[in-house]
């Protein structure tokens, strides 16, 4: 019998490609023979833009590159900024912003462990994991006035201090967040069929992983045992009893239970740090409003929920980055899709896209 | 004549009762939905949302009926009619009351399992007709997903049929005992997963994957001819449903009479409900899976059905 | 109890069981469960509102469409009226507000620089300087003297230079003294009790300015034939002309002090009898001698203190010093004050030695600036060791090399080096310090007196150990600023009143911290227009103003003065003053701002945002120096047309209606609505 094989669009808009990306897949029946992903249909030139704007206002855009992870970006950006203007940060906006980010990894990992699960089409799974998404956000909106593009972390601290009965809310939020977890855990990772679809699909060898620059959980699934907190430690995380979390089969599977108990060791690390917390000034003191380093460049990364995110900057001694560079990792990982997808089924293809958690303001920038 | 007059008015009352079910349907899977993954679903219009549909339908209505410029029109058109014409018609064999049904044919079994399987030629007519090659992938699931599945559906039934000594649902009923319950309760779960394979509900919703091929087989259709296809869904599953209920659960038992036919419609709405609590929580399973899972379990597990009836028979 | 739960430990392997494919019991046993969890979810509460009905909790941060709450016209100006003594209630009622501008909270007095900027701007010279003269009794001189703490909290300094408050002070004071003999009278004794105050420095007549405005009979006496206490003899003449400071004295003489120079008290009239005389006795004497180093041969000819220096360089425009290398010992604003005297007064060479490194020099960086260019060497990280003497005559001094003035904890704790480094000089001047010396003035009293020979005073309420007894001014807080001086008269004046009227004297008395506002690294002014640059003071040729005793700073002209009042933010006031940093912060460019920018007329003529652009990052609410623009907790955009977007002026001053759903009444309005924040 003579068969043809089928080229497929799948995007821009598309429920399951996690943004705005396009895959233009070729199929041999359900089985993939090509897939390549066509990005930049959310381009905005955020790296270009940041030449024309002040290093503060080059805050908000970086909301903007992962949106679902705004304060890695907030973070990533502003560490490289201080790094190249010698801030001193003062150590209470040191524990905010480890606070922030590891609740951060908890809505984003939600997001990710969401979305695999909607992928496949557990639905009730995945608004299980929103529900604690929006906990989180709750916190945000309480701390910062809003609920998705944040720009609370800024280069010499943080934009607010904590309002008065957030500290309650957070440990509350924190003691509640591992037993829902299990929940999912059983409902979702426990369960056969998401097994049997998650499971051995887009496997993904460490060194592989290595070689592509692959990072963070979609790494840490194929036992990469890499994490910029523990391995590169920056601010105050040294201060924190954590493990991290690695797979070994390389597998959808593994990278989305990665994810899940990341989020559990980010509880641990948020109870640490409330703990730790002391009163203090939130920002730096001294910093002009229009700041002006001296000329140099710097680089800066962080462990964001996707990976490490790394923050380019090049400084001309004006008022403006002379040049913004940024390492996304969503980007890195999605370049090993093509590799890992091929002689899967089409259904798989998604599945593994969504398990590589890519966030498209983040790939296109 | 008047054979045909009295088979227009089942056929205009069994759109009716499909259209009212599914109107009923939609609301109450938006409720159940909603309260699983800790939402409230509809809420405004009506008490709890239940009017939500009446404001619905006339917006299905009254939206613009977009018609692909590459489609093949006429079939494109008619494809949503013949999806739900299998499906109205399944319903005239379902004994609503003892010994009474709104086509008491001796070969009704043979009809109800028989009929809706001609969804699938209609599925594949949408599904082609659209030059969709989304709607193309999601025709060809549905066709492979659906004839397989005829098969453990048919042999799940089949001990019924056995123990009545009647292809005619009326007798099936009429000779049911209590005990058939225990006894077919493998049977009556292999026909309630086959039947919400052949539905195309969740788990088994691959051909619709709404995070794959984004609606299937039906990706194009819009404003009522969309309405149609979902029509013909929520009428699947209550006639499947239904034949459940009067066939597998006793029909009206313990009542009889009205109450009977009330304990009918509620047997069924409880299938619904479970099989609307299914697809709620599991994953979708994937094709290959899909059939395996049709060929190494289900279709053993009814044979093992209708061993273990075959050798209970002999003794009565 | 614990009440943390045991966490969840992580699993060896997150790959779960070893086997990729489960059994068919296992695999029905776990759709089970799942079955199990959704039921339990769909019994359950839901997490979710019933929206519209059940609102949602909001943010008070809340990052909505911007408002603002006032726009600078003529008539809306909220502004602090001037000479009333409700003056001091006003500051505290801001206080309580958290309104209060960083100048006014930073001045130890609360001089309010904002309304001073405001009534220049608006060309009423005389009542801004009325205004200043409420809370800093000697604006003339002040304007002259003063370090200003206003200036370095300035929120300019964020943006690009702080306003001239200084300067404007002085101009103030010029522009005043053309009118003053029509607007000083004598105030109405009200009160039949008489106060002594001994010493007419800044504390005292800060002190009797409040007393004789709350009626009371003012009494001082002064010991040098002039008043003005230390600004008399003290602050060099090139900084302060003398007939400013008898100016505004006679100013206060004006309205009712009685003040009695050349009469020193404890020689010429016992304090007991002062005592006895009035109701009440302010003792403002101030620090009268120089503290000199106790090492080796500070007994030889040439050796002298900074305070008979200055007043001899000061009185006399001659110190001896005609001709000769003179050494200053010490780092601090008198010795640099000693250094430049001594170049006007003919040394030939004038050298400042100090133990600091030359950024840690405690005075202030402008004034060494300005010695520097006059010609004094500072020489830096130096110790005084020995005073090396021939024939009795100064000859030079040994210094050691300092390493390190101060130890972790900041105490004053010099490490010396090995080195020794030998500076010759004819004259010494020791500019360390000043020490109080009082014991003919406490004599036959009961005044408590420490050990070192201070006053025992209570630094809070300004009493001394016997009742009706009080103490402001340097003897209370030692070396200081002489705005700090009369922040202490203030309160001593608060003190004697209570104590006078009967009232317990801590009571519900508002203690008034100053709030330290950090310093600010300058701001970028490389591409600042020159329009919103700060005024340059003019200043007299270093090579000539060195040598002689003609004013270094020129002052003002009206012309600059206005302009300079008009770059004042008037921060808190919660009106828009068209300062246009929100419209330059804004990353989207979603802010439309234009005024008129001329002198006497300014005000703002366009105020747009643009709803469509705005991407609620908050960073021109943050950035707004008067906190009139303010984000409103109004989310439903939906309620919004596309050709509503542009909010201007008068859309953005609508009175505040709403929540976050829809408007107050339930029903957004289909304009723009701008709510505000509900007052607590």
């Amino acid at each position: 019998m003579r068969t043809e094989e089928l080229t497929l669009n799948l995007g821009p808009s598309h429920p399951s490609t996690h943004g705005v990306c396009r895959l233009v897949v070729r199929l041999d029946g359900e089985v993939v023979t090509h897939v390549e992903p066509v990005i930049g249909h959310l381009h905005r030139g955020i790296e270009k833009m940041a030449e024309n704007r002040t290093y503060l206002q080059v805050v908000p855009l970086t909301d903007r590159l992962d949106y679902v992870g705004s304060m890695y970006a907030n973070w990533a950006y502003c560490r490289a900024v201080e790094r190249l203007a010698g801030i001193r940060v003062p150590e209470r906006a040191e524990y905010l912003r480890v606070i922030v980010c590891e609740l951060q990894r908890i809505a984003s990992h939600m997001m990710g462990i969401g979305s695999s699960a909607a992928d496949t089409g557990a639905t009730s799974a995945f608004l299980y994991a929103f529900a604690q998404r929006d906990l989180v956000i709750d916190l945000f909106e309480a701390l910062c006035g809003a609920r998705l593009t944040y720009n609370y972390v800024r280069p010499g601290g943080v934009a607010f201090d904590l309002p008065e009965g957030w500290v309650e809310q957070c440990r509350s939020f924190v003691a509640q967040h591992p037993s829902a977890m299990l929940e999912i855990d059983e409902l979702f990772f426990g369960n056969v069929i998401a097994r049997a679809r998650l499971k051995g699909i887009g496997v993904l060898d460490a060194d592989t992983a290595v070689a592509w620059g692959v990072s963070g959980p979609s790494a840490r699934g194929s036992g990469v045992d890499w994490d910029l907190r523990r391995d590169d430690p920056y601010s105050v995380y040294p201060r924190f009893d954590f493990d991290v979390v690695v797979g070994s089969n390389g597998d959808a599977y593994d990278r989305a239970r990665v994810r899940l108990w990341e989020c559990i060791e980010s509880c641990r690390i948020i109870e640490q740090a409330l703990d730790q917390l002391e009163p203090g000034p939130v920002m730096a003191e001294g910093l002009p409003r229009l700041l002006a380093p001296r000329p140099g460049d710097a680089y800066d990364h962080i462990e964001s929920a996707r990976g490490s995110l790394g923050v380019y900057l090049v400084s001309d001694g004006s008022v403006r980055p002379y040049r913004m560079k940024v390492r996304s990792p969503a980007f890195c990982n999605l370049a090993v899709l093509p590799l890992i997808a091929t002689g899967h089924t089409l259904s798989d293809l998604l599945v593994i896209l969504g398990s590589l958690d890519p966030v498209f303001g983040e790939v296109d920038r | 004549m008047s054979a045909l007059l009295l088979g227009i008015a089942w056929g205009i009352a069994a759109v009716l009762a499909i259209a009212g079910g599914a109107v009923i349907g939609v609301w109450w899977e938006r409720k159940v939905a909603g309260h699983i993954q800790l939402r409230y679903g509809p809420l405004q219009i009506g008490p709890a949302g239940s009017l939500q549909m009446l404001a619905d339908v006339p917006k299905l209505l009254f939206k613009e009926d977009i018609v692909p410029s590459a489609a093949d029109k006429p079939l494109f058109k008619w494809a949503p009619l013949m999806v739900f014409a299998p499906v109205a018609a399944s319903l005239a064999v379902i004994p609503f009351a003892a010994g009474w049904a709104p086509l008491d044919t001796s070969v009704g079994v043979l009809f109800f399992l028989a009929v809706p399987s001609l969804e699938v030629v209609a599925i594949l007519v949408a599904a082609w007709s659209q030059r969709n090659t989304l709607a193309a992938i999601g025709g060809l699931r549905a066709a492979s997903q659906m004839i397989a599945y005829e098969v453990p559906r048919a042999l799940s039934v089949l001990p019924l049929v056995l123990l009545a000594g009647s292809l005619r649902p009326t007798a099936v009923l009429g000779a049911w005992q209590w005990w058939w319950m225990p006894l077919l309760s493998i049977g009556f779960i292999v026909y309630l997963i086959a039947s919400i394979a052949e539905m195309n509900r969740g788990p088994f919703d691959l051909p619709e994957a709404e995070s794959e091929l984004v609606a299937g087989y039906f990706a194009d259709y819009s404003g009522m001819r969309w309405a149609i296809f979902m029509m013909a869904e929520y009428g699947a599953m209550i006639a499947a449903s239904l034949f459940a209920a009067a066939t597998f659960l006793g029909g009206g038992w313990p009542f009889g009479g009205a109450l009977g036919t009330a304990a009918i419609v509620l047997k069924a709405a409880l299938l619904i409900t479970v099989i609307m609590w299914v697809r709620w929580t599991f994953p979708r399973v994937r094709q290959d899976q899909l059939l395996r899972f049709c060929w190494t379990v289900l279709v053993p597990a009814a044979l093992v059905q209708l061993v273990v009836v075959g050798v209970v028979l002999p003794w009565m | 109890m614990d009440v943390k739960r045991a966490r969840p430990a992580v699993p060896p392997s997150v790959s779960g069981d070893a086997e990729d494919r489960m059994g068919l019991v296992k695999g029905a046993a776990s759709l089970a469960k799942g079955l199990g969890i959704t039921l339990k979810a769909g019994v359950s509460r839901p997490l979710t509102v019933r929206y519209p009905q059940q609102k949602v909790a909001v943010s008070p941060r809340w990052r909505g469409p911007l408002a603002l709450r006032g726009v600078l016209g003529r008539d809306d100006i909220p502004l602090l009226k001037s000479a009333s003594h409700a003056y001091n209630e006003l500051i505290d009622g801001l206080y309580r507000s958290d309104r209060l501008p960083p100048c006014v909270g930073n001045c130890p007095a609360n001089v309010d620089a904002r309304g001073q900027a405001f009534l220049i701007a608006d060309n009423r010279v005389a009542e801004a300087y009325e205004l200043v003269r409420d809370r800093n009794i000697l604006p003339g001189v002040l304007g002259r003297i003063c370090h200003h703490p206003c200036e370095t909290a300035c929120k300019r300094n964020f943006y690009d230079e702080p306003v001239a408050i200084r300067p404007l002070h002085r101009f103030a004071y010029e522009e005043y003294r053309k009118i003053r003999h029509e607007r000083i009278s004598p105030l109405p004794r009200t009160q039949g009790k008489s106060v002594c105050v001994v010493g007419s420095g800044p504390s005292g007549l800060a002190a009797a300015y409040d007393l004789l405005k709350l009626g009371y009979r003012v009494v001082m006496y002064e010991r040098e034939r002039k008043p003005g206490g230390a600004l008399n003899t003290g602050v060099p003449a090139y900084r302060l002309p003398r007939d400013v400071l008898y100016e505004e004295i006679g100013d206060i003489v004006g309205l009712g002090l009685e003040l009695n120079t050349g009469v020193e008290v404890g020689k010429d009239v016992p304090l007991v009898e002062l005592i006895r005389e009035h109701d009440a006795v302010l003792l403002a004497v101030g620090l009268q001698q120089s503290r000199i180093l106790p090492i080796p041969g500070t007994d030889a000819e040439g050796v002298v203190g900074a305070l008979e220096f200055l007043w001899s360089a000061n009185f006399k425009h001659e110190a001896g010093v005609r001709g000769k290398r003179v050494l200053v010992i010490g780092g601090g604003n008198v010795a640099v004050d000693v250094a430049r005297c001594a170049l006007r007064v003919g040394a030939s060479e004038v050298k400042l030695a100090c133990l600091e490194s030359e950024s840690e020099m405690p005075c202030h960086p402008w004034e060494i600036a300005e010695a520097l260019d006059e010609g004094v060497v500072a020489l830096c990280s130096l110790g005084p060791e020995e005073v090396l003497v021939r024939h009795g005559q100064v000859a030079g001094m040994r210094m050691r090399s300092c390493l390190s003035v101060f130890d972790e904890t900041g105490r004053f704790a010099p490490k010396f080096g090995d080195e020794t480094t030998d500076v010759p000089a004819d004259v010494i001047v020791f500019a360390i310090g000043q020490a109080p010396k009082i014991d003919a003035l406490v004599a036959g009293t009961e005044l408590l007196v420490s050990g070192r020979g201070q006053l025992v005073v209570d630094g809070t309420l300004f009493t001394t150990s016997v009742p009706g007894v009080f103490a402001c001014g340097e003897i209370v807080t030692g070396p200081g600023s002489a705005i700090g001086s009369i922040a202490t008269g203030h309160e001593a004046a608060t003190s004697i009143h209570r104590y006078l009227q009967g009232l317990p004297l801590d009571g519900d008395r508002v203690a008034r911290p100053v709030p330290v506002y950090p310093k600010h690294a300058p701001a970028d002014i490389t591409n600042v227009e020159a329009n919103r640059r700060r005024a340059v003071m003019p200043m007299a040729d270093p090579e000539e103003r060195a040598s002689d005793f003609r004013q270094v700073e020129l002052g003002l002209t009206r012309q600059e003065a206005m302009a300079e009042a008009m770059r004042c933010l008037r921060c808190e006031s919660e009106v828009c003053v068209g300062c246009t940093f929100c419209a330059r912060t804004c990353p989207d460019y979603a802010i439309k701002v234009e005024r008129v920018d001329e002198a006497g007329a300014r005000c703002l003529t366009r105020y747009d945002y643009d709803l469509s652009k705005c991407c609620y990052c908050g960073l021109c609410a943050e950035q707004c120096p008067t906190k009139a623009l303010q984000h409103t907790g109004q989310y439903e955009l939906s309620f919004w047309h596309r050709d509503l977007m542009v909010f201007d002026k008068g859309e953005m001053l609508r009175p505040p209606t709403g929540t976050r759903a829809t408007g107050r009444d339930g029903v957004s309005p289909p304009g723009c609505p701008v709510p505000r924040r509900e007052e607590p």
